[in-house]
């Protein structure tokens, strides 16, 4: 370990940010809020992000950490009390100012701040929690505030700090307790599980003392979400998508993030990956992800057991569609909005435009084109006043090779060619694509 | 047919709307532009419209009264946009929303909604971006200063935003395309200085904390990006390449500063 004492603020900016890149939320959604008129910021419902760094990623709040010494040894970590990298640690007065300085230019929507963990649980929470202070007392900010709750600190400290943050967030780390258990010796699900519980209470609490008391503080207005590693650990995407549903429905999680494995680390039971970051597997979950908060959709109807991953060429939901073709075509000038949406290529905005549309008058393909349809990939799936747009053979193997082909070209579908049957028929259409489910 | 050419600004626009209805030559003999740019036509009978805020104020208060709350927030995003052929589409807008007393903009099969849809959209995603990707710069004296360069009149729609935000701080953003202003003094309402000519912005004197935090946001900027996912691609994709000389994390250096050379 390097010992350096006084370091500049932007030499502990370096440390600790490139220490937090690791973490994957930066979302500053969900709480609506107005500036009082005394302090400075206020919130905005879908979040702003303020920009892009190299990889593509969108910076919306100033995601450092208050220190990056640890006193755990999680294996995928690069703040792992093993690992022999620059520690330092930031005053909460230093938070503050750097926060409100980016802040008034501009730069950042809030603070997410997390930590590793210092002593023990309660000393650390209790640090983010005298900097929250802070910042929304001495400095009067109103910006948006992302913190992490440290599993095992005391309840009472995660309750006085949830009322002072927008959002809080409990790494669940690995999708099932036995990965924990192998790369986090440290962690539980039991302590990683109860604060994330004690959230989802206070916050049911708060709701209905909002309504009843109509000034009464806010509690974690904009919920909480949480976090899963990909590809450290054996899990299939059923099983993940399996999880985040049950987080969904039984914790209440706003949001679940998926972040693929970086190897920051040489470790024996860290698996390699010579691709590099198993990117694609994460957009996938996301997409699946969306797929169940937005969209209707069940884990169960994405994969199965028989088939536990998803399509490498297909995004979910055209996968889903190609395995379901019975229940299309959809009439876009009669369907209902919740079967619009399972339409691929009809996304949330295009479903709610064509379902208003229709009140004024009928429909066209050109129309549909306009309310933001994708019809490259839509046109499988729908009728509009009974027609399709073209030809189409409602057959899976020809849609497959067709979307698939559309990625390059728009490629028009042959019209379906008739042949006499015989019983030994060895003209089989498309017998020679390799399966592509 | 007679062309009514008017001035491009929510006044002059709206001036043009008062004028050519009140002409009594009917909507299908008339019609809309905009003074700059415009191409003469054959057979056409072209009238100069000044703007003329009594005229457009009793236009808005006529909006205001019969139109339904969202058309009218599109129609005015309409009338700050950049689009030439804007003029004529709002007046039909006006003339369809005041004969039908129904609510307009859902009704996107029709191609005059359709247009000032598509252009309150992208007006309204300019001034979304301009929340985003704008950055202040501290002057002397603790001012904070921006310069953007939108294609609309955007800084009237985020005006709001950054008064509710920093009510107690002077800031002041300059729209380099359209000349203006937007002036907020610290607890007071926010103003739009309109026509400012030879404004010379790289003059501005910067305050001495600012190169030190401008500094730390190029260093947050570059470690916070994962060096493995690498995809510049994507960020190009999402930041546009328009708004990076007017952003602090792409000023390469302090010197070569596009806003504020020494």
């Amino acid at each position: 370990m390097v010992i350096q004492e006084n370091l500049g603020i932007l030499d502990k900016l370096k440390i600790l940010s490139d220490a937090a890149k690791y973490d994957v939320a930066c979302t500053s959604s969900g709480t609506k809020r107005k500036g009082s008129g005394t302090g400075i910021g206020n919130c905005v419902e879908a979040g702003i992000c303020h920009s892009f760094s190299a990889d593509g990623r969108c910076i919306s709040l100033l995601k450092i950490l208050l220190t990056n010494e640890c006193v755990y040894d999680c294996k995928y970590c690069i703040n792992r009390c093993s690992n022999d990298v620059p520690r330092a640690t930031f005053t909460p007065e230093e938070v503050c100012q750097l926060t409100i300085e980016f802040y008034r230019r501009n730069y950042i929507e809030g603070l997410f701040l997390s930590s590793g963990v210092l002593q023990n649980p309660n000393y650390t929470m209790e640090l983010l929690y005298q900097t929250l202070c802070l910042l929304r007392t001495k400095y009067r900010f109103e910006g948006y505030i992302h913190v992490k709750a440290i599993p095992g600190a005391s309840p009472v400290l995660i309750e006085k700090t949830g009322y002072l943050a927008d959002r809080m967030s409990v790494n669940l780390e690995l999708p099932t307790a036995e990965g924990l258990k192998k790369l986090a010796p440290h962690k539980s699900r039991r302590t990683i599980l109860a604060p994330m519980r004690q959230i989802q209470t206070m916050r049911q609490e708060n709701q209905y003392d909002l309504t009843v008391y109509r000034r009464s503080l806010r509690f974690v207005p904009a919920g909480q979400s949480t976090q899963m590693i990909i590809g450290a650990t054996p899990e299939n995407d059923l099983q993940i998508i399996s999880v985040a549903e049950s987080l969904y429905q039984k914790f209440q999680i706003k949001r679940v993030f998926y972040s693929a494995f970086v190897q920051v680390n040489e470790d024996a039971a860290l698996p390699t990956l010579p691709g590099g970051p198993p990117l694609l597997r994460e957009h996938r979950l996301y997409q699946a992800d969306w797929l169940m908060r937005f969209y209707g959709f069940e884990a169960g109807e994405l994969l199965s057991e028989k088939r536990p991953n998803f399509n490498v060429f297909l995004d979910p939901k055209c996968d889903w569609a190609i395995g379901h073709l019975e229940q299309f075509p959809v009439e876009v000038t009669t369907a209902d909005y919740h079967t619009l949406l399972r339409v691929p290529g009809i996304g949330v905005k295009s479903a709610k435009r064509i379902v208003q549309a229709r009140r004024y008058g009928s429909l066209s393909f050109e129309g549909l084109k306009k309310m933001g349809v994708v019809l490259k990939r839509a046109v499988y799936f729908i009728t509009c006043s009974g027609r399709m747009y073209y030809p189409v053979r409602l057959e899976e193997d020809a849609i497959v090779r067709n979307l698939l082909a559309g990625e390059k070209q728009d490629a028009r579908m042959e019209v379906p060619k008739y042949h006499q049957m015989s019983l030994f028929d060895d003209t089989m259409p498309f017998a020679d694509l390799p399966n592509m489910r | 047919m007679t062309v009514f050419l008017c001035e491009d600004s929510v006044c002059g626009i709206l001036t043009g709307v008062y004028d050519a209805w009140d002409s009594r030559l009917g909507h299908a003999n008339v019609k809309l532009a905009l003074k700059k740019g415009y191409q003469p036509e054959f057979f056409t009978d072209c009238r100069e419209v000044g703007p003329d805020a009594e005229k457009a104020d009793k236009v808005l208060r006529t909006l205001d009264r019969k139109m339904y709350l969202e058309d009218f927030e599109a129609l005015y995003q309409a009338l700050l946009s950049a689009d030439d052929q804007k003029a004529d589409d709002i007046y039909r807008m006006i003339v369809l929303a005041l004969h039908t007393g129904k609510k307009l903009i859902h009704a996107l099969e029709h191609p005059t909604i359709f247009r000032i849809f598509r252009m309150a959209r992208k007006t309204g995603r300019e001034a979304g971006h301009c929340c985003e990707f704008l950055r202040f710069r501290e002057l002397e004296k603790g001012i904070l200063f921006s310069v953007i360069a939108p294609q609309a009149q955007v800084l009237a729609l985020i005006g709001e935003h950054f008064a509710d935000r920093f009510p107690m701080e002077h800031f002041m953003i300059y729209d380099k395309t359209h000349q203006a202003m937007l002036v907020h003094e610290a607890g007071k309402e926010w103003v739009i200085w309109e026509h400012i000519e030879a404004f010379d912005e790289t003059k501005l004197k910067l305050s001495d904390n600012e190169k030190e935090m401008s500094r730390g946001w190029q260093i947050f900027f570059d470690t916070i990006a994962i060096q493995e996912r690498k995809n510049e691609k994507l960020q190009q994709q999402l930041l546009p390449l328009k708004y990076r000389p007017y952003q602090t994390e792409h000023l390469e250096k302090e010197e070569k500063c596009a806003l504020f050379s020494k």
